[in-house]
């Protein structure tokens, strides 16, 4: 009769000696990894204000914000196979230069080839009411009346933009139906190895916005501030702004 | 007998030695929302954010904060009024800080938690984000969100409730958010004449005119006005004429479609004589004038809804006797509820 009782409190008072294990392991097998992103314009470096660009129509432009959302961070096994790092979004903002290095966390051990992330925040979190931390509405990359994230901003000026200010505003975003402007972007960065090899470089053009496949004249256009086709082309152009420079220590 | 207290005390200890180890202060006390059973499901994923006394207080006080809005003359509550069921009360067109003037009426706040779009055009899609247009909207309360945080931040009494809402004194958007969603979550009607006789209390029933103007609602209005909630959520015309000095194109705003060109969120009925002026713009002070309009206004160039096109019959009987059925709507508990009632805010 008491057989079963004080077995069950000799595991109960196994588990009680081993309760602090609850407390998470230290994650010996995973690493983080750093990604940093410089931005330019062609070949020249990104300088905010009053350095002036051309498009591919030879069309002058400035350039005062330059911000986008990341997410979704995936990397390619040297097998094929894939490690997708769930939950972690970054806001990007050429203005503060911290926002251009990016701390992935919990990356598995292990040989790689590649790469590849989305730009723009999935439309999960579009949908799930006030977010934090870099999904914060504070960075202003919310659609108050019509809500979604702003997924990219571009804000500059043209001379031959014809708004009153002559200003270039483009925001694009829009995470449902046909002009859904997530972009998911993949990167051939060369074999690395983790934990030996834990930082990787990329660019993102800004030049990019206004090429292929949409080439993008601001005599016709210098505004998009809704979801909807404009948005889309834009995103299907900057889907190509990103290149992997290296991948080191 | 001891066995079991050992047993007992082994559980305990297994608990204690995997709780978080971050907590302190007392836990916020757990708020239960007593919903009627012939309700459908919420929409409103409270488990994300779950109900507190605390949380409701701190949104209850958010809610009717002027300082909020730049100049602090505007809360939530300046245009959402309690006796008007949270709708602006004879106010055809919202009015926020500085005078300014928005192009819409101002809807009455209540079932919140059914409801999967808010505004008239359903362009926010939850109501935790709902906040964030009357705050920073310059024809509401126009305030920058930093700085809406910052003030927040700054007043003790407001670090107080933060912290016994959620932990510590950090005031974020998520927090301010949630607190003021977890206040109008408490607001539900569902005490009216009408819900006595759904939940057959005893001794109430309709009158002979409040049962037909109940029988005409079924047959003419409750496809779209949909019981119990009064509204079905669909977005539809109802064959307004466009307004072009508004020029608001209603649902084609959000989806770029031209299909939907002049439909609006189907507004819940209930509290309706509470809350005149009626539709998305305050156009009809009358609720006789409402009646007239289905009956005679339906316009066929405002795109309007099948259901709806060659007008809806109301005789002057019929319209009376709605009219006493809408009485029946009208919720008093609510509108004199004291546990969501304006709060003066001193410090
Ligand atoms: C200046 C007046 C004004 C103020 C201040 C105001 N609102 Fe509103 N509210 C409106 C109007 C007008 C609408 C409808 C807007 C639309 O459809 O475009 C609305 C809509 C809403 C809705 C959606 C209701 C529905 O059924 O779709 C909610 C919820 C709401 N407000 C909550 C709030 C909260 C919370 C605050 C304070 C942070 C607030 N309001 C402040 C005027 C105001
Ligand atoms: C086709 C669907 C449909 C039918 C049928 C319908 N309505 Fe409506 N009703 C709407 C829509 C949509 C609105 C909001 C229109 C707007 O503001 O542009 C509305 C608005 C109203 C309003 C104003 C509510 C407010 O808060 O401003 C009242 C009152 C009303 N309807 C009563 C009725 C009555 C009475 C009937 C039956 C005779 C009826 N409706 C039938 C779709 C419908």
């Amino acid at each position: 009769m008491t057989q079963p009782v004080n077995r069950y409190c000799l595991i109960m008072l196994l588990l009680l000696i081993w309760g602090p294990g609850c407390q998470k392991d230290e994650e010996t097998t995973r690493s983080t990894i750093t990604v940093s992103i410089q931005h330019k314009v062609n070949q020249a470096p990104l300088a905010l204000a009053n350095t002036s660009y051309t498009n591919a129509l030879g069309q002058p432009f400035t350039v005062t914000a330059f911000k986008y959302y990341l997410s979704n961070f995936t990397f390619t096994r040297a097998d094929g196979s894939r490690v997708r790092i769930n939950g972690q979004y970054y806001f990007v903002d050429e203005a503060v230069p911290e926002s251009k290095k990016l701390t992935i966390a919990n990356v598995p051990f292990g040989d790689y080839t590649g790469m590849s992330f989305t730009i723009g925040v999935d439309s999960i979190r579009n949908v799930s009411g006030a977010q934090t931390g870099a999904l914060d509405p504070l960075s202003g990359m919310f659609w108050s009346w019509n809500s979604g994230y702003i997924m990219a901003k571009f804000e500059g000026t043209s001379k031959v933009s014809t708004a009153a200010d002559t200003s270039l505003v483009f925001h694009v975003g829009g995470f449902k139906g046909e002009y859904n402007s997530l972009q998911t972007v993949a990167l051939n960065t060369g074999s690395f190895k983790v934990p030996d090899n834990t930082h990787i470089a990329l660019t993102a053009d800004v030049a990019t916005w206004f090429n292929t496949p949409n080439p993008i004249s601001f005599i016709t256009i210098n505004k998009v501030h809704t979801p909807g086709i404009d948005g889309y082309k834009f995103s299907q152009n900057y889907s190509n702004m990103f290149t992997s420079v290296a991948v080191s220590e | 007998m001891i066995r079991k207290f050992i047993y007992i005390v082994c559980i305990f200890f297994l608990v204690w030695a995997c709780r978080k180890s971050d907590q302190g202060g007392s836990a916020p006390v757990p708020y239960t929302l007593q919903l009627p059973d012939y309700f459908p499901a919420t929409v409103y994923d409270m488990s994300q954010n779950p109900l507190t006394r605390e949380g409701i207080a701190l949104g209850r006080r958010l809610f009717y904060d002027p300082r909020l809005s730049r100049d602090s003359t505007v809360s939530c509550g300046f245009c959402h009024q309690q006796f008007a069921a949270f709708s602006h009360y004879d106010h055809p067109l919202s009015h926020g800080v500085g005078n300014n003037t928005g192009t819409r009426t101002v809807p009455g706040l209540f079932n919140l938690i059914y409801q999967k779009d808010f505004m008239w055009d359903g362009g926010v899609n939850n109501l935790e984000i709902q906040p964030l247009t009357p705050l920073t909207d310059p024809n509401e309360m126009g305030e920058d969100l930093q700085n809406v945080i910052n003030k927040i931040q700054s007043n003790a009494q407001y670090r107080g409730m933060y912290k016994a809402a959620f932990g510590t004194t950090e005031v974020t958007t998520q927090r301010t958010f949630r607190a003021l969603a977890q206040f109008m979550a408490t607001m539900n009607s569902f005490e009216s004449k009408y819900d006595s006789i759904m939940r057959k209390v005893q001794g109430v029933a309709f009158t002979t005119e409040e049962a037909s103007g109940y029988a005409t609602f079924q047959a003419k209005c409750a496809s779209c006005h949909k019981e119990p909630l009064f509204t079905d959520g669909s977005f539809r015309s109802n064959g307004l004429p466009y307004n072009p000095a508004l020029n608001d194109v209603g649902r084609m705003r959000i989806t770029n479609s031209t299909g939907d060109y002049l439909k609006f969120k189907v507004p819940s009925l209930r509290n309706i004589l509470r809350s005149q002026p009626y539709m998305h713009d305050g156009r009809f002070y009358d609720i006789f004038r409402v009646f007239e309009h289905y009956n005679k206004g339906v316009e066929a160039g405002a795109n309007p809804d099948p259901l709806v096109k060659s007008g809806i019959p109301l005789s002057a009987k019929e319209q009376r006797e709605l009219y006493f059925f809408f009485m029946t709507l009208t919720d008093m508990n609510f509108i004199n509820n004291k546990e969501i009632s304006e709060i003066l805010i001193e410090d």
